[in-house]
């Protein structure tokens, strides 16, 4: 039996998957620099899961903005590939690819399961989680509970600071001028939703659209893009882990390929050891 | 303080062909050639690349300080936060033209000292007689620079040109138009011609002129000959290159080092060609740089796309000629040296209005990336959106839509950074943008 892990090192979540012919085992870590560099640890945590061993997984590959920092991986692709080909898998359907992630969001455009164009925001986080996560704090709300919030708002407030900065600011003045909580949350939503919205635009949006990343799990989100889009999306049973499981069918195409072709599996050295870029 | 950090040491950009190596000391000596002109009290006076009057300073023996190059070497040394930031201390806003900040912030901090600033790049930028704007009808700071730059300088007198030519509408030939932008360009050459007169005390050798007009007109022709041999496979020079060799073609016009240059360019190509000696030697993607001017403090991206498998055979930035001979127009016939210059500005601007028109829904701008993407075998494009550029840079995302409307999809990669502000850039993310933007090339390709 071939074993093929996927490792995607978010900025604020690692995600390792463990497949076959289907999905196996998953972790998902928690968000800092401490776990990053101890990907390893989290391999392991898969790897126990799915009552593997290390040298059972036939190809690894990592994934994310981390993934170069992996030195288990066999190979490292970008985590556009990884999303398109875990969406393509996951959800057929789907032509147009959100990923709203913790500090980055990206749009995908996908045509016989892969990727043929995208867009990023990487430059502003007004567009990304860390918008809402800044906003949150704020609030003093759990990120995980500002979703449920919103869907309880009567007329959301106008945020109309695109910098999270002033944003926030802005949160807290709307609050001591007596604005519902919940309204003030969908306010949000619909400020970051106008802003991804506008990069996705770049692309030609073309149905289905699935929503992945961590935004993917926040429902107030996800109408206030729907709303925008003037259609539902469809969103992943873990959105999060889209790109690891990309990236681990990815492996498993390699090494398809490899086989097919009877060339040589170029391999890493395959010792389960920390990041190298963290330490 | 901001005054007295250090730029950022850099390693030399490895470049592929000879040509382009030189042109590093190239623009030092020039620049360092406007000190001592000042020295030795030679007329100076600022200039803008794409001026339409080359040839007219060069012919009064007038030496250009060209602004828009010395903002651009602040930022290829990454040593232009200092100058930018001392223009936001003026009051100036971060969001305008970064090339022009750069330039006022210098301005500023030079006339306050009575002295170049410490450690200026290259020795700095010289103190002009007198300011030559030309923002034609695409670049506003091009006339709101140098009046900005008088405050600082009270004494030096400006000079504006317009320099327009007829825009694009799929339903008018400009032919019909043609004349009175010419006689308009005209007047508008008289009349900086005098102001030189005036300021220089002397008058000016029209035969020179003509003989220095003809001089660009050969130029023109062995630019766009030398950069057409880059559509072979593999490519002997990318985009990366050409960000230098275009430095005759901007800022040296009218001269014969230009031709030269040119000259030896053209040779090394050829040879280049017939060795098969390419930027690289297995080139599997082949980009156009599509629009935007680069970010002068990261052109070794165009390393990386070449460690990547992918090169530039062209682009449209800075490709500021066409084959004279190919205009429907004989210069040659043309004797009044300054309707010649008007003629071939307004045919240059033109020279993709025809085949816009046979396309519906084109524009000359798409025009000229198809025939290019074609021409060049081209598999990618690629832009650069400047975020303080407000002229050149704007339009990109409607040009690369309408492109792909009217022509083709074809994978595309937007770049955003500045073309002076560091602060703007961050390599990690710009090159997570292009591993992505290969990985589509690459499956597009399958």
């Amino acid at each position: 039996m071939q074993y093929f892990a996927g490792v995607d090192i978010g900025s604020t979540m690692t995600k390792v998957v463990i497949m076959n012919q289907s999905l196996l085992a998953s972790v998902i870590g928690p968000t800092g620099p401490e776990h990053r560099k101890l990907a390893n640890r989290v391999m392991e945590e898969a790897l126990k899961k799915a009552r593997l061993s290390f040298k059972d997984i036939t190809y690894l590959v990592a994934t994310g903005y981390g993934r170069i920092s992996v030195p288990f991986a066999d190979k490292q692709i970008t985590e556009i590939s990884c999303h398109a080909k875990g969406v393509a898998y996951l959800l057929p359907e789907a032509r147009t690819v959100l990923d709203i992630g913790g500090q980055d969001s990206k749009g995908i455009k996908l045509k016989d399961g892969r990727a043929v164009d995208f867009v990023m925001n990487d430059k502003c986080a007004a567009g990304t989680g860390r918008f809402l996560e800044v906003a949150a704090e704020e609030l003093g709300v759990k990120l995980e509970d500002m979703g449920k919030l919103s869907l309880k708002a009567k007329k959301a407030v106008s945020i109309s600071n695109t910098c999270t900065v002033f944003a926030a600011q802005e949160v807290v003045t709307k609050l001591s001028e007596g604005a519902a909580l919940p309204d003030i949350i969908a306010g949000l939503h619909e400020a970051i939703a106008t802003r991804i919205y506008g990069m996705l635009r770049r692309l030609k949006i073309e149905r289905e659209v699935a929503l992945t990343g961590g935004g993917a799990k926040n429902i107030g989100l996800v109408r206030a893009l729907e709303a925008k889009m003037g259609f539902t999306v469809v969103v992943p049973p873990e959105p999060l882990l889209t790109g690891a499981i990309g990236a681990a069918l990815l492996g498993r195409n390699i090494v398809k390929e490899a086989e097919e072709k009877g060339t040589p599996l170029a391999r890493s050295k395959r010792r389960l050891q920390e990041a190298t870029l963290f330490t | 303080m901001t005054e007295e950090k250090k730029p950022e040491e850099r390693k030399k950009r490895r470049t592929a062909t000879e040509a382009a190596s030189k042109i590093g000391p190239m623009v030092k000596a020039a620049i360092g050639g406007t000190v001592k002109a000042k020295e030795e009290g030679k007329p100076l006076a600022y200039s803008f690349i794409v001026c339409c009057y080359d040839e007219i300073i060069r012919a009064m023996d007038i030496v250009p300080i060209w602004t828009e190059n010395y903002a651009g070497i602040c930022g290829a040394k990454r040593d232009a936060q200092r100058f930018l930031e001392r223009a936001e201390a003026e009051n100036f806003s971060r969001s305008l033209c970064t090339y022009a900040l750069c330039g006022l912030g210098f301005d500023a901090w030079r006339e306050e000292l009575g002295e170049m600033p410490p450690d200026a790049p290259w020795g700095g930028q010289a103190r002009p007689d007198m300011m030559l704007g030309s923002g034609q009808i695409l670049c506003d700071p091009r006339n709101k620079w140098y009046q900005a730059a008088q405050h600082y300088m009270p004494d030096v007198p400006i000079y504006d040109v317009g320099m327009p030519w007829p825009l694009y509408e799929d339903d008018h030939d400009y032919r019909d138009v043609q004349d009175y932008y010419v006689k308009y360009i005209v007047e508008e050459l008289k009349g900086l011609v005098k102001f030189l007169e005036k300021h220089t005390g002397k008058k000016m050798d029209w035969e020179r002129l003509s003989e220095l007009v003809d001089l660009s007109d050969k130029t023109w022709n062995l630019i766009w000959e030398a950069y057409e041999l880059r559509r072979a496979v593999p490519t002997p020079m990318g985009t990366g290159d050409a960000m230098n060799t275009m430095v005759p073609m901007v800022f040296m016009m009218g001269t014969q080092e230009a031709y030269d240059y040119y000259k030896d360019l053209y040779d090394e190509l050829k040879q280049k060609i017939a060795k098969k000696e390419g930027v690289i030697p297995d080139e599997k993607y082949r980009l156009i740089w599509g629009g935007g001017l680069p970010s002068w403090f990261a052109l070794s991206d165009f390393n990386y796309f070449n460690s990547k498998g992918a090169v530039f055979p062209v682009e449209t930035t800075y490709r500021m000629v066409e084959a004279i001979y190919n205009f429907d127009i004989d210069l040659s016939k043309i004797t009044d040296p300054l309707e010649h210059i008007a003629w071939r500005w307004v045919k240059f601007w033109t020279y993709w209005h025809d085949a816009a028109r046979k396309r519906p829904g084109s524009h000359p701008d798409v025009e000229q990336l198809i025939k290019y993407i074609e021409d060049y075998k081209i598999d990618g494009i690629v832009m650069h959106e400047a975020f303080s550029c407000r002229s050149w840079h704007p339009g990109l995302i409607w040009k690369l839509n309408l492109l792909k409307k009217v022509y083709r999809d074809i994978p595309s990669l937007v770049l955003e950074s500045d073309i002076v502000d560091i602060s703007s850039y961050n390599e990690a993310d710009t090159r997570a943008r292009i591993d992505a933007f290969i990985d589509i090339l690459e499956a597009v390709k399958r």
